[in-house]
């Protein structure tokens, strides 16, 4: 993996820069800009859907009617919808985010300080799942039927049927209550990183693996592997330099869809093991009703997935040259 | 060759190639040890829903609460133990088993259709409306699911039926990909055309030509996005998203018995056990499906 | 002194299924002498593939394995050294080109990439000297250098074919397999790669086992013919032996049923039936089921090699009493 990091960056740098690569990615990028303004129209129109009156609610019981409707008037809510979303893009493209309704913060500050902890974590469990599953993948298809393959296959399938919240809580009771080596919760140093991290990453860690494993399989039946084969290439080299490649092609667009089970399942972790991230602080918004608070954790976890996706993208057009052609 | 006479061919052609390929397919099925496992587990999963008045009471076992028989060890009076409020835990999965499956069920059939009436209209029709369809469906795949579920409950409120309509419409974009590859796939085929030629309605041909014959992925997808949409009805419902108390749900018990896994870690174990082995049945089941309807990806 | 590149005996293979055992190659003998060329012929399913396979040690195991007999490459048992030991004659000894050229390049590494490193393997050069040696390579088999870093699937069915004789012959091997080289190309293409390969085994010196289902393939490029049908040897010789003095009815069965050049008004007879079951070979002759000539003892008993010169036998009961049988050559 680090390989091809390094690698991957030098592509980018020396080689191809103002070529195909670039091209391919500011295509992508343009891509993405209709994309990401229907998302946010869509969970703009999703929220806007709550029953009940904001307006009342900002100003508690004993609000007069009178100010009620001013506030709704100043607040804009009484415009059509299409012009409220143009007035949120336009704010939210200088960094605004509009205010919280539970406690007057400022909806951005409060993500901007909350967002390195989720990006920690998330961060943290998929290199977890790539450095465990790839690997293992590999050998099973390797070995196909072994026992190594047969048993990884049997945890893999039973790994993506376990929620994360129940396996945290799991591994809080054994690790944390009884055997008391990692904190039942909180943010205090890489210890406190750990449980949650491997909570988040077994489903993912499970996911990859199969689909490694297939994409795998179905790579060493192809002629090309004879080919490599009979040149002399060694079993290893095989593997690694012939099959290894093609193989993580399809794997890697799986590693970018897991990466969106994963940011879901970090709302459930950081539930469960009460870490301080934009997880935690969207269930406890939508418990206050605090929209604007709702909304920002939403648009900046699609933004994370989306920019995740192009990342994807672009480690794919490396790996693939039949993709960069197209932008020559 | 008539048109009539050229329909009944097509029919008869579509019936047996139809009925011989169900046959091979369970033949296939019956070989995996893993599949006929799945079967088993989600036959006792069903059993369970069906008898739960039979085995438990409701009203007694599974709602009342009784505060001199709480937080009970598992044992013979109750068998998974009693939660913090003195409920049976047994029964409360039992009952939990109607939700979960229900919930499922429901909510995966309106993803399949409405997103397969997506798929098939963009499959079927292409060019500009098969353009429209997958743009907005690359909006709805831009939310990760369980985000864009959470989302629509946090706006609707949380209830059974929003729920369901959250787990629902996130799992549309799926639906409608794989029922419009499905279609690309047998669109071309020759009894399509022959069924074009006699001059059969678009809306005819889709539903008892073009779908009946691309089934098999979609049967496998549905299999496999029921185990995920009893997953998401417990996080949400353990988010507090979903299913409220005291109505027992699998995922709501495990957020009510957090606060005593310190002593009494059943509380948990229990409705996640329930969770896990429901979904790895569906799981099981989906993968021998896949295998058993595609031999050659063994 | 004969000097022999590649010597089997007696090799035995078979796959091993859910579904049976496929006996796919039945005990054969081959010899290739230094700078000839050996066709290898027959249908579809015959085991051509197999034994190619077997010689670079590669048949996928399992199903594969090789039950019994000797492959001896340049003095080498290959039967009996180890993977590793193998792994530095693959290539370099003996390479070999696949039937279908449009999956038989790695897709995702460029072509020069893929010609160089089968030299950096079996040379001592450095990472320059192998990019220079892969550049040569491809002008060779007439590809400009310039087109190094390209991707195969920048490139035609023919080029692609171009790009693996390049691999194949980048380490000057003693023995080339070249299981149906022209099969997937267009007729105008094949002409061009095989003239190519020709020419190249010349200057090489090389040895070459071209495996093909076409005769015409085989009158203009090999020296000796092996004959072989459900995993057996029937009829081997040297070109003129095969062509003029046609001994099994199965050899003649396949003159008989491609065209003609001389005598274009010949009626095409194909052969009848289909090749016996290979999960369930019959006792005796596994052609006599489709054979015209088949006796009694062709149900029953398995025929031995009999030899009608140095180089050419052929395995079948009609001459085992008399060696001057004459096949009516279909004319009936
Ligand atoms: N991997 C395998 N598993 C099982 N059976 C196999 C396998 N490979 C080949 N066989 C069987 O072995 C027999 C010989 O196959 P082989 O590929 O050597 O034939 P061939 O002469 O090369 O045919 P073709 O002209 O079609 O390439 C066939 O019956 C084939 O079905
Ligand atoms: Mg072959």
């Amino acid at each position: 993996m680090y390989h091809f990091l390094i690698k991957f960056i030098a592509v980018i740098k020396y080689e191809q820069i103002g070529g195909t690569v670039l091209k391919y990615i500011i295509r992508r990028l343009l891509l993405l800009l209709p994309v990401m303004l229907g998302v946010i129209f869509l969970v703009f129109f999703i929220i806007s859907l709550t029953p009940g009156n904001v307006a009342s609610m900002i100003l508690g019981d004993g609000a007069t009617d009178e100010r009620i409707v001013e506030l709704r008037e100043e607040m804009g809510l009484n415009d059509p919808l299409i012009i409220q979303y143009g007035r949120y893009m336009g704010s939210l493209l200088r960094g605004d985010m509009g205010v919280s309704y539970a406690d007057g913060r400022s909806v951005a500050g409060e993500i901007g300080q909350r967002f390195p902890n989720t990006f920690k974590l998330t961060i943290t469990a998929i290199i977890l799942s790539v450095l465990i599953s790839i690997p293992i993948g590999v050998i099973s298809a390797t070995k196909q039927y072994s026992i190594f393959d047969n048993l990884g296959m049997i945890l893999a399938l039973i790994g993506i049927s376990m929620p994360s919240f129940w396996i945290g809580l799991i591994l809080i009771i054994a690790f944390s209550l009884n055997l008391g080596w990692f904190p039942s919760g909180g943010m205090s140093g890489v210890m406190s990183l750990i449980l949650p991290a491997f909570t988040l990453a077994i489903a993912s860690t499970a996911s990859i693996t199969r689909t490694t494993r297939s994409s795998m399989l179905e790579v060493i039946r192809q002629d090309y592997i004879n080919t490599a084969k009979a040149k002399g290439v060694s079993k290893n080299k095989v593997i690694t330099k012939h099959a290894l490649r093609n193989a993580l092609i399809p794997a890697i667009t799986v590693i970018g869809l897991e990466f969106g089970v994963l940011l879901g399942g970090a709302v459930l972790t950081e539930t469960v093991f009460s870490w301080p991230g934009i997880g935690r602080l969207m269930v406890q918004s939508i418990q206050r009703k605090d929209t604007p608070m709702v909304l920002g954790c939403i648009i900046v976890f699609t933004l994370s997935f989306s920019i995740v996706n192009l990342l994807i993208d672009i480690l794919y057009a490396y790996l693939d040259p039949r993709i960069k052609e197209n932008y020559k | 060759m008539n048109a009539d006479v050229l329909e009944i061919k097509t029919e008869q052609l579509l019936k047996t190639k139809k009925r011989s390929q169900l046959f091979d397919v369970w033949l296939r099925l019956k070989k995996s040890k893993a599949a006929i496992a799945g079967l088993l587990l989600i036959g006792i999963f069903i059993f369970m829903a069906i008898l739960a008045p039979v085995l438990v009471s409701y009203e007694d076992d599974a709602l009342k609460m009784n505060v001199r028989v709480r937080l009970q060890t598992p044992g013979s009076d109750h068998w998974f133990g009693t939660d913090e409020l003195g409920r049976d835990i047994f029964a409360r999965i039992v009952y939990g088993t109607r939700i979960s499956l229900f919930v499922g069920i429901i909510s995966v059939s309106i993803a399949l259709t409405l997103g397969g009436t997506l798929g098939a209209i963009a499959g079927y029709y292409g060019g500009k409306i098969d353009n429209i369809i997958m743009r907005f469906l690359d909006v709805l795949l831009a939310v990760p699911a369980v985000l864009l579920a959470i989302t629509i409950v946090a706006a609707l409120g949380a209830s059974m039926l929003n729920l369901m309509i959250a787990v629902g419409v996130s799992n549309i974009p799926g639906f409608a990909r794989v029922v419009r590859a499905a279609v690309l796939s047998v669109k071309d085929q020759e009894f399509i055309e022959a069924a074009k030629a006699i001059g059969a309605k678009d809306h005819t041909i889709i539903l008892r030509h073009v779908l009946p014959n691309s089934m098999a992925p979609i049967i496998v997808f549905a299999t496999l996005k029921v185990a995920t949409a009893i997953m998401a009805t417990a996080s949400l419902s353990f988010l507090g998203l979903g299913i409220q108390p005291p109505t027992p749900e699998w995922g709501s018990m495990l957020a009510g018995g957090r606060s005593y896994i310190r002593d009494h870690m059943y509380i948990v174990l229990y409705p996640g056990m329930a969770i896990v082995l429901t979904v790895l049945s569906l799981n099981l089941i989906g993968d021998g499906l896949r295998d058993a309807l595609d031999p050659k990806l063994k | 002194m004969r000097n022999k590149v590649l010597e089997i005996k007696n090799l035995k293979i078979r796959y091993v299924t859910d579904d049976g055992i496929v006996e796919a190659v039945n005990g054969i003998d081959m010899l290739i002498e230094k700078g000839r060329t050996l066709g290898l012929v027959g249908e579809t399913g015959a085991g051509k593939t197999t034994t190619a396979m077997s010689i670079l040690r590669l048949i996928p195991d399992p199903p594969g394995e090789i039950i019994s007999g000797d492959i001896i490459l340049d003095n080498i048992k290959l039967l009996e050294i180890s993977e590793n030991e193998m792994e530095t004659i693959r290539g370099r000894l003996v390479s070999m080109i696949f039937q279908d050229p449009m999956t038989a390049l790695n897709p995702s590494i460029c072509v020069g990439e893929q010609i160089s490193e089968a030299i950096s393997i079996h040379q001592d050069v450095t990472k320059e000297g192998a990019k220079e040696k892969a550049r040569e390579m491809l002008e060779i088999v007439g590809i400009p250098g310039s087109r190094m870093e390209e991707y195969p699937h920048q490139f035609s069915g023919g080029m692609k074919q171009r790009v693996i004789i390049a691999i194949a012959l980048s380490c000057s091997p003693k023995l080339l397999i070249a299981d149906e080289p022209t099969t997937a190309l267009d007729v105008t293409i094949q002409a061009q790669v095989l003239e190519l390969m020709k020419e190249l085994k010349e200057k090489l010196e090389m040895s070459m086992l071209m495996i093909t289902h076409d005769l015409g393939v085989v009158a203009e490029v090999c020296d000796d013919v092996a004959i072989m049908y459900a995993g057996r040897i029937v009829e081997q010789g040297n070109l003129e032996e095969i062509f003029k003095y046609t001994k099994h009815p199965y050899t003649e069965g396949l003159f008989n049923s491609i065209p003609n050049i001389d005598d274009r008004k010949a009626e095409l007879i194909p052969i009848r039936g289909l090749m016996s079951d290979p999960y369930n070979l019959p006792d005796g002759c596994s052609f006599c089921d489709r054979c015209d000539y088949a006796l009694d003892i062709c149900q029953t008993e398995k025929p031995k090699k009999i030899y009608f010169s140095g180089t050419h036998f052929s395995e079948c009961h009609l001459y085992s009493g008399n060696s001057d049988f004459q096949l009516n050559c279909g004319k009936k």
